[in-house]
Protein backbone atom coordinates (compact mmCIF):
# COMPACT_ATOMS: atom_id res chain seq x y z
CA UNK A 1 0.00 0.00 0.00
CA UNK A 2 1.14 3.28 -0.44
CA UNK A 3 0.38 4.25 2.84
CA UNK A 4 4.21 5.11 4.96
CA UNK A 5 6.01 2.22 5.77
CA UNK A 6 8.37 1.58 8.61
CA UNK A 7 10.72 0.79 5.49
CA UNK A 8 10.26 3.91 4.17
CA UNK A 9 11.03 5.69 7.66
CA UNK A 10 14.19 3.70 7.79
CA UNK A 11 15.54 5.46 4.19
CA UNK A 12 14.74 8.79 5.64
CA UNK A 13 17.09 8.17 8.31
CA UNK A 14 19.72 7.09 6.18
CA UNK A 15 18.98 10.04 4.02
CA UNK A 16 19.22 12.07 7.49
CA UNK A 17 22.13 10.51 9.17
CA UNK A 18 23.93 7.00 8.83
CA UNK A 19 26.56 8.18 9.34
CA UNK A 20 26.49 11.33 11.93
CA UNK A 21 25.33 13.87 9.99
CA UNK A 22 26.36 12.40 6.31
CA UNK A 23 24.04 14.29 3.45
CA UNK A 24 22.53 11.88 1.34
CA UNK A 25 20.87 12.25 -2.19
CA UNK A 26 19.44 10.08 -4.73
CA UNK A 27 21.73 9.20 -7.81
CA UNK A 28 21.10 7.18 -10.67
CA UNK A 29 22.67 3.35 -10.76
CA UNK A 30 21.33 1.09 -13.41
CA UNK A 31 18.21 0.71 -15.76
CA UNK A 32 16.06 -2.25 -16.23
CA UNK A 33 14.55 -3.29 -19.37
CA UNK A 34 10.79 -4.67 -19.42
CA UNK A 35 10.70 -5.11 -22.84
CA UNK A 36 7.02 -4.55 -23.93
CA UNK A 37 6.10 -3.49 -21.39
CA UNK A 38 4.83 0.02 -21.44
CA UNK A 39 4.35 0.98 -17.57
CA UNK A 40 2.48 3.57 -16.36
CA UNK A 41 1.79 2.49 -12.90
CA UNK A 42 4.05 0.79 -10.18
CA UNK A 43 3.61 -1.12 -6.76
CA UNK A 44 5.47 -2.99 -4.50
CA UNK A 45 5.60 -6.24 -2.75
CA UNK A 46 8.26 -8.73 -0.95
CA UNK A 47 7.96 -10.74 -4.19
CA UNK A 48 8.54 -7.51 -6.55
CA UNK A 49 6.65 -4.85 -9.05
CA UNK A 50 3.20 -4.68 -9.97
CA UNK A 51 3.49 -2.55 -12.90
CA UNK A 52 0.54 -1.96 -15.03
CA UNK A 53 1.37 -1.86 -18.78
CA UNK A 54 -1.45 0.70 -20.09
CA UNK A 55 -0.71 0.15 -24.06
CA UNK A 56 -1.09 -3.38 -23.52
CA UNK A 57 -4.19 -3.56 -21.26
CA UNK A 58 -2.45 -5.67 -18.57
CA UNK A 59 -0.85 -6.00 -15.57
CA UNK A 60 2.66 -7.14 -15.18
CA UNK A 61 4.28 -8.72 -12.15
CA UNK A 62 7.61 -8.86 -12.13
CA UNK A 63 10.70 -9.52 -9.91
CA UNK A 64 13.04 -6.47 -8.76
CA UNK A 65 15.04 -7.32 -11.65
CA UNK A 66 12.32 -7.03 -14.15
CA UNK A 67 11.77 -10.68 -14.95
CA UNK A 68 8.48 -10.81 -15.90
CA UNK A 69 6.72 -13.51 -13.38
CA UNK A 70 3.02 -13.73 -14.78
CA UNK A 71 0.57 -11.17 -17.04
CA UNK A 72 -2.91 -10.39 -16.31
CA UNK A 73 -5.01 -9.42 -19.16
CA UNK A 74 -8.09 -8.24 -20.36
CA UNK A 75 -7.85 -5.05 -18.66
CA UNK A 76 -8.86 -1.90 -20.34
CA UNK A 77 -6.11 1.08 -20.31
CA UNK A 78 -4.70 0.02 -16.33
CA UNK A 79 -3.17 3.15 -14.97
CA UNK A 80 -2.02 3.87 -11.03
CA UNK A 81 -2.31 1.31 -9.44
CA UNK A 82 -2.15 0.30 -5.75
CA UNK A 83 -1.70 -2.72 -3.87
CA UNK A 84 -2.93 -3.54 -0.17
CA UNK A 85 -2.43 -6.83 1.84
CA UNK A 86 -1.87 -8.87 -1.36
CA UNK A 87 -4.82 -7.50 -3.00
CA UNK A 88 -4.35 -5.26 -6.12
CA UNK A 89 -6.18 -2.26 -7.16
CA UNK A 90 -6.39 -1.54 -10.61
CA UNK A 91 -7.82 1.87 -12.15
CA UNK A 92 -9.04 1.33 -15.77
CA UNK A 93 -8.96 4.28 -17.80
CA UNK A 94 -10.66 2.29 -20.90
CA UNK A 95 -13.74 0.87 -18.74
CA UNK A 96 -13.89 3.15 -15.71
CA UNK A 97 -14.16 0.21 -13.42
CA UNK A 98 -11.86 -0.46 -11.03
CA UNK A 99 -10.13 -4.15 -10.81
CA UNK A 100 -9.47 -5.95 -7.90
CA UNK A 101 -7.17 -9.29 -8.50
CA UNK A 102 -6.86 -11.27 -5.66
CA UNK A 103 -6.03 -15.21 -5.18
CA UNK A 104 -5.80 -15.29 -8.81
CA UNK A 105 -9.21 -14.04 -9.76
CA UNK A 106 -10.23 -10.10 -11.43
CA UNK A 107 -12.88 -8.81 -10.36
CA UNK A 108 -14.22 -5.69 -12.09
CA UNK A 109 -16.19 -3.50 -9.26
CA UNK A 110 -17.74 -0.08 -10.20
CA UNK A 111 -16.15 1.94 -7.89
CA UNK A 112 -17.64 5.40 -6.46
CA UNK A 113 -20.31 7.65 -8.86
CA UNK A 114 -19.86 7.92 -12.68
CA UNK A 115 -16.33 7.40 -12.96
CA UNK A 116 -15.10 8.71 -16.12
CA UNK A 117 -11.32 7.52 -17.10
CA UNK A 118 -10.08 6.59 -13.48
CA UNK A 119 -6.34 6.99 -13.40
CA UNK A 120 -5.23 6.54 -10.21
CA UNK A 121 -5.77 4.61 -6.77
CA UNK A 122 -4.57 4.23 -3.75
CA UNK A 123 -5.99 2.53 -0.41
CA UNK A 124 -5.06 2.39 2.93
CA UNK A 125 -6.72 0.20 5.27
CA UNK A 126 -10.28 -0.01 4.95
CA UNK A 127 -10.12 3.64 2.83
CA UNK A 128 -9.25 4.29 -0.92
CA UNK A 129 -9.13 7.07 -3.10
CA UNK A 130 -9.35 7.58 -6.43
CA UNK A 131 -7.99 9.98 -9.18
CA UNK A 132 -10.95 10.31 -12.03
CA UNK A 133 -9.15 12.11 -14.87
CA UNK A 134 -12.22 13.34 -16.97
CA UNK A 135 -14.28 14.38 -14.12
CA UNK A 136 -11.50 16.73 -12.63
CA UNK A 137 -12.37 14.91 -9.68
CA UNK A 138 -11.13 13.06 -6.32
CA UNK A 139 -13.53 10.11 -4.50
CA UNK A 140 -12.93 9.22 -1.26
CA UNK A 141 -13.60 6.32 1.23
CA UNK A 142 -13.67 6.31 4.43
CA UNK A 143 -13.24 3.77 7.02
CA UNK A 144 -16.81 3.27 7.57
CA UNK A 145 -17.14 3.05 3.48
CA UNK A 146 -18.73 6.28 2.86
CA UNK A 147 -17.80 7.58 -0.13
CA UNK A 148 -17.32 11.43 -0.86
CA UNK A 149 -16.48 13.48 -3.99
CA UNK A 150 -14.05 16.45 -3.62
CA UNK A 151 -12.92 19.17 -6.26
CA UNK A 152 -13.88 20.53 -9.43
CA UNK A 153 -12.31 21.63 -13.15
CA UNK A 154 -10.26 24.64 -12.15
CA UNK A 155 -7.18 25.90 -11.20
CA UNK A 156 -7.69 27.28 -7.78
CA UNK A 157 -6.72 25.17 -4.56
CA UNK A 158 -9.34 22.29 -3.74
CA UNK A 159 -9.80 22.50 -7.62
CA UNK A 160 -8.38 19.60 -10.06
CA UNK A 161 -7.04 19.56 -14.06
CA UNK A 162 -6.92 16.11 -15.11
CA UNK A 163 -5.95 14.15 -11.76
CA UNK A 164 -3.91 11.39 -12.30
CA UNK A 165 -2.60 9.78 -9.56
CA UNK A 166 -3.30 9.70 -6.02
CA UNK A 167 -1.74 8.53 -2.36
CA UNK A 168 -3.69 8.55 1.08
CA UNK A 169 -0.92 9.29 4.07
CA UNK A 170 -2.03 10.07 7.10
CA UNK A 171 -1.90 14.01 6.59
CA UNK A 172 -4.48 13.80 3.67
CA UNK A 173 -4.50 13.09 0.11
CA UNK A 174 -1.70 13.80 -2.22
CA UNK A 175 -3.26 14.47 -5.61
CA UNK A 176 -1.08 14.61 -8.89
CA UNK A 177 -2.28 17.77 -10.63
CA UNK A 178 -1.57 16.68 -13.69
CA UNK A 179 -2.41 19.58 -16.18
CA UNK A 180 -2.05 22.43 -13.07
CA UNK A 181 1.24 20.82 -13.04
CA UNK A 182 1.63 20.79 -9.31
CA UNK A 183 0.83 18.24 -6.47
CA UNK A 184 -1.85 19.02 -4.13
CA UNK A 185 -2.49 17.70 -0.73
CA UNK A 186 -6.26 17.81 0.48
CA UNK A 187 -7.81 16.86 3.90
CA UNK A 188 -10.10 13.81 4.23
CA UNK A 189 -12.98 16.44 3.61
CA UNK A 190 -11.63 17.90 0.21
CA UNK A 191 -10.16 21.52 1.56
CA UNK A 192 -6.65 22.18 0.30
CA UNK A 193 -3.66 22.10 2.51
CA UNK A 194 -0.96 22.82 0.32
CA UNK A 195 -0.34 23.14 -3.33
CA UNK A 196 3.53 21.93 -4.08
CA UNK A 197 5.29 22.51 -7.60
CA UNK A 198 3.48 25.17 -9.33
CA UNK A 199 6.91 27.39 -9.57
CA UNK A 200 8.84 24.55 -11.13
CA UNK A 201 6.94 24.80 -14.31
CA UNK A 202 6.34 20.93 -14.47
CA UNK A 203 4.76 19.87 -17.74
CA UNK A 204 2.23 17.03 -16.59
CA UNK A 205 2.81 15.97 -12.63
CA UNK A 206 1.13 12.66 -13.67
CA UNK A 207 2.05 10.86 -10.95
CA UNK A 208 3.22 11.18 -7.20
CA UNK A 209 4.72 8.92 -4.89
CA UNK A 210 5.36 10.52 -1.22
CA UNK A 211 7.28 9.12 1.78
CA UNK A 212 7.25 10.43 5.85
CA UNK A 213 8.96 13.55 4.38
CA UNK A 214 9.33 13.31 0.64
CA UNK A 215 7.23 14.01 -2.63
CA UNK A 216 7.78 12.88 -5.54
CA UNK A 217 6.39 14.01 -8.37
CA UNK A 218 6.82 13.42 -12.48
CA UNK A 219 7.11 16.16 -14.61
CA UNK A 220 6.31 13.87 -17.85
CA UNK A 221 6.94 15.83 -20.78
CA UNK A 222 10.16 17.70 -19.55
CA UNK A 223 11.57 14.04 -18.98
CA UNK A 224 12.39 14.89 -15.05
CA UNK A 225 11.32 13.74 -11.37
CA UNK A 226 10.71 16.85 -9.04
CA UNK A 227 11.60 16.21 -4.91
CA UNK A 228 9.91 18.22 -2.74
CA UNK A 229 10.14 18.46 1.18
CA UNK A 230 6.35 18.86 2.71
CA UNK A 231 6.63 22.50 2.66
CA UNK A 232 7.18 22.02 -1.07
CA UNK A 233 10.64 23.14 -1.09
CA UNK A 234 13.02 21.28 -4.00
CA UNK A 235 15.07 19.11 -2.13
CA UNK A 236 16.59 17.26 -5.38
CA UNK A 237 15.74 17.18 -9.24
CA UNK A 238 16.23 14.04 -11.27
CA UNK A 239 17.11 13.51 -15.12
CA UNK A 240 19.82 11.14 -15.47
CA UNK A 241 18.25 8.62 -17.92
CA UNK A 242 14.74 9.93 -17.00
CA UNK A 243 12.19 9.59 -20.13
CA UNK A 244 8.13 10.36 -20.84
CA UNK A 245 8.18 9.43 -16.44
CA UNK A 246 4.86 8.10 -15.15
CA UNK A 247 5.49 7.17 -11.65
CA UNK A 248 8.03 5.93 -8.96
CA UNK A 249 8.08 3.93 -5.65
CA UNK A 250 11.04 3.56 -3.32
CA UNK A 251 11.82 0.79 -0.61
CA UNK A 252 14.38 1.73 2.01
CA UNK A 253 17.50 3.59 0.16
CA UNK A 254 16.35 2.66 -3.32
CA UNK A 255 14.22 4.16 -5.50
CA UNK A 256 12.82 3.40 -8.85
CA UNK A 257 11.26 5.47 -11.87
CA UNK A 258 9.01 4.29 -14.08
CA UNK A 259 9.97 5.41 -17.84
CA UNK A 260 6.89 5.35 -20.30
CA UNK A 261 8.30 5.65 -23.58
CA UNK A 262 11.70 3.31 -23.32
CA UNK A 263 9.89 0.29 -21.45
CA UNK A 264 12.73 0.85 -18.51
CA UNK A 265 12.23 0.85 -14.54
CA UNK A 266 15.24 3.06 -13.52
CA UNK A 267 16.68 2.35 -10.25
CA UNK A 268 18.35 5.10 -8.17
CA UNK A 269 19.59 4.76 -4.86
CA UNK A 270 20.26 7.05 -1.78
CA UNK A 271 24.18 8.20 -2.29
CA UNK A 272 26.66 10.56 -0.17
CA UNK A 273 26.75 13.76 -1.26
CA UNK A 274 29.24 14.23 -3.82
CA UNK A 275 31.01 17.00 -2.45
CA UNK A 276 32.45 20.03 -4.95
CA UNK B 1 -12.35 -17.31 -48.17
CA UNK B 2 -15.39 -15.84 -46.65
CA UNK B 3 -15.80 -12.02 -46.84
CA UNK B 4 -14.99 -9.80 -43.69
CA UNK B 5 -17.94 -8.05 -42.22
CA UNK B 6 -16.32 -5.31 -41.36
CA UNK B 7 -14.79 -1.97 -42.32
CA UNK B 8 -10.92 -1.32 -41.07
CA UNK B 9 -10.40 2.52 -40.21
CA UNK B 10 -7.11 3.79 -40.39
CA UNK B 11 -5.75 7.32 -39.07
CA UNK B 12 -3.05 9.42 -38.45
CA UNK B 13 -3.54 11.78 -35.55
CA UNK B 14 -0.93 14.15 -35.50
CA UNK B 15 0.81 15.12 -32.16
CA UNK B 16 -0.27 12.47 -29.54
CA UNK B 17 2.21 13.03 -26.82
CA UNK B 18 1.03 11.27 -23.58
CA UNK B 19 -0.68 8.21 -23.09
CA UNK B 20 -3.78 10.04 -21.28
CA UNK B 21 -4.46 11.77 -24.71
CA UNK B 22 -4.14 8.55 -26.86
CA UNK B 23 -6.27 6.76 -24.21
CA UNK B 24 -8.67 9.57 -24.21
CA UNK B 25 -8.90 9.42 -28.39
CA UNK B 26 -9.85 5.79 -27.81
CA UNK B 27 -12.29 6.13 -25.09
CA UNK B 28 -14.09 8.97 -27.60
CA UNK B 29 -14.03 6.46 -30.31
CA UNK B 30 -16.32 3.85 -27.77
CA UNK B 31 -19.18 5.83 -28.17
CA UNK B 32 -19.21 4.56 -31.71
CA UNK B 33 -21.18 1.22 -30.39
CA UNK B 34 -19.72 -2.12 -32.32
CA UNK B 35 -16.40 -0.64 -32.45
CA UNK B 36 -13.84 -3.32 -32.46
CA UNK B 37 -9.83 -4.01 -32.18
CA UNK B 38 -8.38 -0.55 -31.04
CA UNK B 39 -5.15 0.34 -31.24
CA UNK B 40 -3.05 3.37 -31.70
CA UNK B 41 0.54 4.08 -31.51
CA UNK B 42 1.18 6.92 -29.08
CA UNK B 43 4.56 7.23 -30.81
CA UNK B 44 3.28 7.02 -34.58
CA UNK B 45 -0.23 8.55 -33.87
CA UNK B 46 -1.43 5.88 -35.78
CA UNK B 47 -5.22 4.90 -34.76
CA UNK B 48 -6.79 1.54 -36.03
CA UNK B 49 -10.30 0.17 -35.87
CA UNK B 50 -13.06 -2.18 -37.23
CA UNK B 51 -16.43 -1.34 -37.65
CA UNK B 52 -19.27 -3.36 -38.66
CA UNK B 53 -19.64 -2.75 -42.17
CA UNK B 54 -23.19 -2.57 -42.48
CA UNK B 55 -23.14 0.77 -40.67
CA UNK B 56 -21.36 2.31 -43.14
CA UNK B 57 -19.33 4.62 -41.07
CA UNK B 58 -18.02 7.58 -43.12
CA UNK B 59 -14.43 9.37 -43.32
CA UNK B 60 -16.59 12.49 -42.63
CA UNK B 61 -17.36 10.63 -38.92
CA UNK B 62 -14.44 9.57 -38.43
CA UNK B 63 -12.81 13.11 -39.09
CA UNK B 64 -15.93 14.87 -37.14
CA UNK B 65 -14.98 12.96 -33.79
CA UNK B 66 -11.35 12.81 -33.38
CA UNK B 67 -12.35 16.77 -33.68
CA UNK B 68 -14.49 16.58 -31.47
CA UNK B 69 -12.10 14.94 -28.91
CA UNK B 70 -10.25 17.59 -29.12
CA UNK B 71 -7.40 15.81 -31.68
CA UNK B 72 -6.12 16.84 -35.39
CA UNK B 73 -6.45 13.67 -37.90
CA UNK B 74 -3.73 13.96 -40.24
CA UNK B 75 -4.16 11.86 -42.95
CA UNK B 76 -7.01 8.29 -42.84
CA UNK B 77 -7.81 5.07 -45.02
CA UNK B 78 -10.46 3.21 -45.02
CA UNK B 79 -10.55 -0.30 -46.07
CA UNK B 80 -14.08 -1.60 -47.11
CA UNK B 81 -15.18 -4.76 -45.88
CA UNK B 82 -16.07 -5.54 -49.80
CA UNK B 83 -12.35 -4.44 -50.13
CA UNK B 84 -12.65 -0.70 -51.68
CA UNK B 85 -10.37 0.98 -50.04
CA UNK B 86 -11.05 5.15 -50.00
CA UNK B 87 -7.73 7.51 -48.68
CA UNK B 88 -7.26 11.30 -48.16
CA UNK B 89 -4.99 13.18 -49.08
CA UNK B 90 -2.63 14.51 -46.27
CA UNK B 91 -4.57 17.38 -44.77
CA UNK B 92 -1.81 19.45 -44.08
CA UNK B 93 0.51 19.10 -46.45
CA UNK B 94 2.10 21.71 -48.43
CA UNK B 95 0.30 23.44 -51.25
CA UNK B 96 1.61 23.33 -54.69
CA UNK B 97 1.64 26.96 -55.23
CA UNK B 98 2.59 29.61 -52.33
CA UNK B 99 1.26 32.46 -51.59
CA UNK B 100 2.32 35.55 -52.36
CA UNK B 101 2.31 37.46 -48.66
CA UNK B 102 3.54 36.02 -45.62
CA UNK B 103 1.79 36.28 -42.51
CA UNK B 104 2.73 36.62 -39.00
CA UNK B 105 0.89 35.98 -35.76
CA UNK B 106 1.53 35.07 -31.75
CA UNK B 107 -0.77 32.35 -30.80
CA UNK B 108 -0.65 30.58 -27.53
CA UNK B 109 -0.37 26.50 -27.42
CA UNK B 110 2.22 24.35 -25.79
CA UNK B 111 2.80 21.03 -27.61
CA UNK B 112 2.95 19.08 -30.89
CA UNK B 113 -0.83 18.58 -30.71
CA UNK B 114 -1.36 22.88 -30.62
CA UNK B 115 0.84 22.73 -33.84
CA UNK B 116 -1.18 20.63 -35.60
CA UNK B 117 -4.41 21.94 -34.40
CA UNK B 118 -2.83 25.67 -35.32
CA UNK B 119 -1.65 24.75 -38.65
CA UNK B 120 -4.86 23.09 -39.43
CA UNK B 121 -7.23 25.97 -38.73
CA UNK B 122 -4.53 28.25 -40.87
CA UNK B 123 -4.57 26.01 -43.67
CA UNK B 124 -8.90 25.79 -43.37
CA UNK B 125 -9.15 29.35 -45.08
CA UNK B 126 -9.05 29.45 -48.67
CA UNK B 127 -5.84 30.93 -49.48
CA UNK B 128 -3.40 30.23 -47.33
CA UNK B 129 -1.56 28.02 -49.06
CA UNK B 130 1.35 27.26 -46.07
CA UNK B 131 1.70 27.47 -42.34
CA UNK B 132 4.14 26.74 -39.67
CA UNK B 133 3.82 26.95 -35.45
CA UNK B 134 6.95 26.61 -32.98
CA UNK B 135 6.05 26.02 -30.16
CA UNK B 136 9.19 27.36 -28.52
CA UNK B 137 8.19 31.10 -29.93
CA UNK B 138 4.55 30.58 -30.36
CA UNK B 139 4.94 32.50 -33.71
CA UNK B 140 2.84 31.36 -36.52
CA UNK B 141 4.19 32.36 -40.19
CA UNK B 142 2.06 31.75 -43.03
CA UNK B 143 1.71 32.26 -46.53
CA UNK B 144 -1.37 33.57 -48.44
CA UNK B 145 -2.95 35.00 -51.48
CA UNK B 146 -4.57 38.61 -50.39
CA UNK B 147 -6.97 38.46 -52.77
CA UNK B 148 -8.47 35.09 -51.08
CA UNK B 149 -7.74 35.34 -47.60
CA UNK B 150 -6.71 37.38 -44.96
CA UNK B 151 -4.70 37.76 -41.74
CA UNK B 152 -7.97 38.89 -39.83
CA UNK B 153 -9.88 35.32 -41.18
CA UNK B 154 -6.51 32.96 -40.06
CA UNK B 155 -6.88 34.68 -36.06
CA UNK B 156 -10.56 34.04 -36.07
CA UNK B 157 -10.56 30.41 -37.18
CA UNK B 158 -7.47 29.93 -34.97
CA UNK B 159 -9.66 31.82 -31.92
CA UNK B 160 -12.75 29.09 -33.15
CA UNK B 161 -10.07 26.24 -32.59
CA UNK B 162 -9.18 27.22 -28.71
CA UNK B 163 -5.91 29.30 -29.20
CA UNK B 164 -5.33 32.67 -28.19
CA UNK B 165 -4.10 34.88 -30.92
CA UNK B 166 -2.34 38.04 -30.40
CA UNK B 167 -4.17 40.15 -27.59
CA UNK B 168 -7.78 38.05 -28.28
CA UNK B 169 -8.43 35.27 -26.26
CA UNK B 170 -10.51 32.39 -27.45
CA UNK B 171 -13.93 31.63 -25.73
CA UNK B 172 -14.16 29.34 -22.50
CA UNK B 173 -15.65 27.08 -24.32
CA UNK B 174 -13.49 26.48 -26.94
CA UNK B 175 -10.29 26.31 -24.72
CA UNK B 176 -12.28 23.87 -22.30
CA UNK B 177 -12.71 21.60 -25.59
CA UNK B 178 -8.83 21.43 -25.74
CA UNK B 179 -7.44 17.92 -24.66
CA UNK B 180 -5.48 18.13 -21.38
CA UNK B 181 -2.15 18.26 -23.09
CA UNK B 182 -3.14 21.63 -25.20
CA UNK B 183 -4.44 23.65 -21.99
CA UNK B 184 -2.05 26.38 -22.24
CA UNK B 185 -3.44 29.12 -19.76
CA UNK B 186 -2.36 26.90 -16.62
CA UNK B 187 1.04 25.98 -17.87
CA UNK B 188 2.40 29.10 -18.61
CA UNK B 189 1.04 31.06 -15.71
CA UNK B 190 3.76 30.75 -13.72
Amino acid sequence: MKKFSSILLLGLVALISSCGTEEKEWSYQETVHLGEVRPIGLALTDEGFWISDGDNNRLVQTDRNGKVARYIDSLERPMHLDVAEGVVYVPQYGNDRIGVFAADILQQTQGPGNLDAPAGVSVAGNTMAVADFYNNQVHYKNEQGQWSTFGKKGSEPGEFLYPTDVQITEEGIWVADAYNHRAQLIDFEGQSLAVIGEEQDLNAATGIWVTETEVFLTDFENDRVWIFNKQGEVLQLLDDEVEKPTDMISEGESLWVANFRKGELLKYALTPVQKK
Amino acid sequence: MAQSSRDVFEVQVDGLGCPFCAYGLEKKFKEFKGIKKITIDIETGDFRFEYPADQALTAEQVVKQVEKAGYTPKTWTITRADGQVETSEAMLASASSKGSEKGELTVRGVCGMCKARIEKATLSITGVSEANWDVESNQLTFGYDPSKASSDAVRDAILAAGHDVENKKATDEAYDALPPCCLYRTKSKH
